[in-house]
């Protein structure tokens, strides 16, 4: 991942700096003309694919800066609005509603050509450029009416430097231009190079003029009023938003949304000043595209994207508290799986916070977080973690050695872990993306741990373990713990893919019986890392025994590893389950060809090139192997078994998964940590994965219908012959539609088809 | 001037700032990049330069006066005013479109 940076803009030059320029029409003219029809003349370098790309001046569908014939040159570049005018109290309401809601587009991706831009007001205001504050303003001479001068003013700066943070908020982290955001700023500047002190005070004055002016309705007079405190708080958020981690206040936020409340009550009092926004502004931004139009947002739309980034920022309070890379992990991914997803400056706000500086949440360092995880999974008081903090100098120490390979593995290690958090920011599709990239990252990262491992148990001394029947092994922590990282991000590619409707209805027994395969190789991986972890602790117990030492010193870090074993494990069968449920009820509707298909039988498509595409980001992962296509094929259409025994294996899997879901939820969204201290407890965060699980078991709930359905349906009284197909009609629900209850399980609503069967008399 | 001379003759401006005046009067001042026997032109990073308005001048002469008033001179009124400009990029300009070639 790179960070963004804003499309390079050259300086302008000026025209008429250098040397005279020396008339050559006739020269040019003469030459042209004797190239031959199609024949060009061009610069090496550039290419055709190039030129396709250059705007053709003089069109008007091409040209921002095209006039069209007849048209008053003056009038077209310089609208005839006059920004001194008298506005009602009422425009003023409008005026701010409108351009709220052109702050909200921008927010949401639009341009600001298209946006803000398109405001006469807003226009006035940064060109030419202000030098100084009182340079900042409509026209040279002040509107004689201070509703303009003052009021809407105020407001007009206040937002252009609120936009001014978001700005520089977005893109200094990760984001996609376009996709997310657009950074263009058109050669101009959003008032960055004044202090917010300045904003603040004629905000204050503002309000101040307002409430004493006794010419205005009272509730117009209001509605300004909480336009002017929006603004005043929601600038304030914008511009403290790394505060929180010191105040842990998200008072701005919240006052902004008790202002929204007000503004959603009286944005029918304002009137519209439509002529006071001109797409003609476009003719004066230095952009490379073509002129496009204005974008219009409901006020409806606008005030719910600002209410849900307050109320998300509001939300990311409850992250902030470091209990433990997993809880810290799990309330990451939560609060940004958000439907819909945290606006691109919320997650913008939570990449800084998450990691600056190479510390977390502005508390722990990246060595500690990482060290953390490695405690909780497998090194649970463990000489690999404290050697460094024994401060041994002798470098024939075994303790010295171990503390500079940490110190390596950190090195190497810290940033693609912190980066597997952060990679929860990025917009939806980009997530996957970039796990399908970082798990070959992994796959490397697990071999270096593996060598590094090699090295660490001769160093630390480590006893062999014998497994019955096997041979004598070792615990080959750091790369059992890189394969963990690397079986979550696996299973997150297949469950991604769900969310994003990236499979086809043919696909789905395949994908779910993957997911299923995924999930029993991370179980069984758990079981070994468990393993290991016992026999630790008995040798912990025997050696501590011996010096007299207390085992509870150390059991504390034992207990927390077990129990977070069994809370991964419980998980993991809740999905197994479910997937394995599935997969046995696609293979049924597969196999009696009533499984809808988005392919058509002349297709040059092929289940084995289908499953070659899928299985792209797995094929360069040595560990786990990718499944032949062969093994694959037959495992994924149970090959062999009879009807009855996949109707069998889905019932007692539902069954199952409905029981492991439970205990999952029962189990809660963070693991409590019995030694620290109580903190304030997650709630909306926690109320999220709730519903998360919640929405699975209604899932798992309507899986078991549908087994029951096809079950009447196979083994009924009338069982399909060949002469008579499965009565059975499938419909594969759309995601985000009410009947698809969880976006990573698509359970097919099925029902008995009345049309194709009917009643004998 | 045969074809040869005439090819010869354009990839030597190749890479030179061109300024193309358009018959609508605006000037675009880029880097030539690729012509062909229609005269159309293409040009790199370029900038657009437009007369200022009519405005936009009174403005400039009402500043003028202002900073006159505060000095309490009088001088000649010739006013200056720069012409606007933007970087509009990559650009084609056709070649019916255009009215005269410069090179700087």
């Amino acid at each position: 991942m790179l960070p963004n940076n804003e499309v390079r803009v050259p300086p302008p030059r000026a025209a008429a700096q250098s040397a005279v320029p020396r008339d050559i029409t006739a020269d040019f003219t003469e030459a042209s003309s004797k190239l031959r029809t199609g024949q060009l003349v061009k610069d090496e370098t550039f290419t055709l694919f190039e030129a396709v790309g250059a705007l053709e001046i003089m069109d008007s569908k091409m040209d921002s800066g095209y006039i069209a014939p007849g048209e008053n040159q003056a009038q077209a570049l310089e609208d005839n609005y006059d920004v001194r005018r008298d506005l009602t109290p009422k425009q003023v309401v409008g005026l701010m509603d409108q351009l709220l809601c052109h702050e909200m587009a921008w927010h949401m991706g639009h341009p600001l050509s298209q946006t803000l831009f398109t405001s006469i007001y807003i226009d006035k205001l940064l060109w030419p450029v202000p030098r100084t504050m009182e340079d900042a303003r409509f026209d040279r001479v002040p509107s004689e009416s201070p509703l303009v001068s003052h009021v809407l003013r105020a407001y007009c700066l206040a937002l252009i430097k609120s936009c001014d943070f978001v700005h520089a908020r977005v893109a200094s982290e990760y984001f996609y231009e376009e996709e997310d955001f657009v950074t263009q700023l058109y050669n101009r500047s959003l008032l960055s190079a004044f202090d917010s002190s300045h904003f603040y005070r004629l905000l204050d004055q503002a309000v101040d003029w307002v409430e004493v002016e006794e010419g205005i309705d009272q509730k117009v007079r209001d509605a300004i009023r909480s336009r002017l405190l929006l603004r005043r708080d929601f600038l304030a958020s914008v511009d403290q938003d790394l505060e929180i981690l010191d105040t842990r206040s998200t008072d701005s936020f919240m006052s902004c949304l008790s202002h929204l409340k007000a503004l959603a009550e009286t944005v029918s009092l304002g009137t519209t000043v439509p002529e006071a926004f001109s797409l003609k502004l476009q003719r004066k931004l230095a952009s490379t595209v073509p002129p496009r139009p204005i974008v219009h947002i409901k006020h409806e739309d606008a005030f719910a994207h600002m209410k849900r980034l307050c109320q998300d920022a509001i939300d990311l309070q409850q992250i902030l508290d470091y209990r433990g890379p997993s809880n810290f992990k799990t309330a990451v991914w939560t609060l940004l799986s958000r439907k819909p997803q945290p606006s691109v400056y919320i997650r913008s706000l939570l990449q800084a916070l998450i990691v600056s500086d190479l510390t977390i949440l502005g508390a722990v360092s990246v060595k500690q977080f990482l060290y953390d995880d490695l405690a909780e999974l497998v090194l649970p008081s463990s000489i690999l973690l404290r050697a460094n903090t024994d401060e041994v100098e002798v470098p024939s120490d075994p303790r010295f050695q171990i503390a500079q390979q940490m110190e390596g593995f950190v090195k190497r290690f810290a940033q693609p872990f912190v980066d597997t958090v952060r990679c929860a920011c990025l917009n939806r599709c980009r997530i996957r993306r970039t796990i399908c990239h970082t798990v070959i990252d992994w796959d490397n990262l697990q071999m270096e741990a593996e060598e590094l491992d090699l090295q660490l148990q001769n160093l630390s001394a480590e006893p062999a373990l014998q497994f019955p029947g096997g041979e004598a092994t070792f615990s080959y922590p750091l790369s059992s713990w890189a394969y963990h990282q690397k079986l979550i991000q696996l299973r997150l590619i297949l469950q991604m893919g769900f969310e994003l409707s990236i499979y086809a209805p043919e696909e789905l027994p395949g994908v779910y019986w993957y997911l299923s395969h995924i999930c029993s190789t991370h179980l069984a991986h758990l079981d070994r890392i468990r393993t290991f972890i016992v026999a630790a602790r008995k040798r912990d117990l025997v050696s501590s025994s011996s010096r007299a030492e207390n085992p509870a010193q150390t059991s504390p870090a034992f207990h927390k590893s077990f129990l977070y074993l069994e809370r991964l494990t419980t998980h993991i069968i809740a999905i197994d389950a479910f997937a394995i449920a599935l997969h046995a009820l696609y293979v049924l509707l597969a196999r009696h060809n009533v499984l809808p298909s988005a392919s058509s039988p002349e297709a040059y498509s092929s289940d084995r090139l289908r499953y070659e595409l899928r299985m792209k980001p797995f094929m360069p992962i040595s560990l786990p192997e990718l499944v032949p296509y062969e093994e694959y094929q037959r495992e994924a259409t149970l090959d062999g078994d009879a009807d009855t025994t996949i109707l069998d294996r889905a019932s007692k899997a539902i069954t199952e998964a409905r029981k492991a879901w439970e205990a999952t939820l029962a189990n809660g969204a963070f693991s409590e940590d019995v030694s620290s201290p109580t903190r304030e407890p997650s709630i909306a965060i926690e109320e999220d994965w709730r519903r998360d699980i919640k929405d699975t078991m209604r899932a798992c709930i309507g899986a078991s219908i549908a087994i029951e359905t096809v079950k009447k349906a196979l083994l009924g009284d009338s069982p399909p012959s060949e002469k008579k197909p499965v009565n059975l009609q499938v419909v594969i629900p759309e995601i985000g539609s009410k009947t698809q209850w969880h976006d990573w399980w698509i359970v097919p609503q099925i029902s008995e088809n009345k049309t194709a069967n009917p009643p004998t008399s | 001037m045969d074809n040869e001379k005439a090819i010869e003759y354009l990839n030597g401006l190749l890479g030179r700032t061109l300024r193309i005046h358009a018959t609508d009067g605006r000037m675009f001042v880029g880097l030539f990049k690729c012509t062909d026997a229609e005269r159309n032109i293409i040009l790199a990073n370029s900038f657009e330069y437009r007369l200022p308005t009519t405005s936009a001048i009174q403005e400039a002469a009402a500043k003028e006066t202002e900073s006159w008033d505060k000095t309490s001179e009088t001088k000649s009124a010739t006013v200056k005013v720069n012409m606007t400009s933007r970087l509009i990029g990559l650009i084609v300009i056709p070649g019916h479109h255009i009215t005269k070639i410069e090179l700087e």
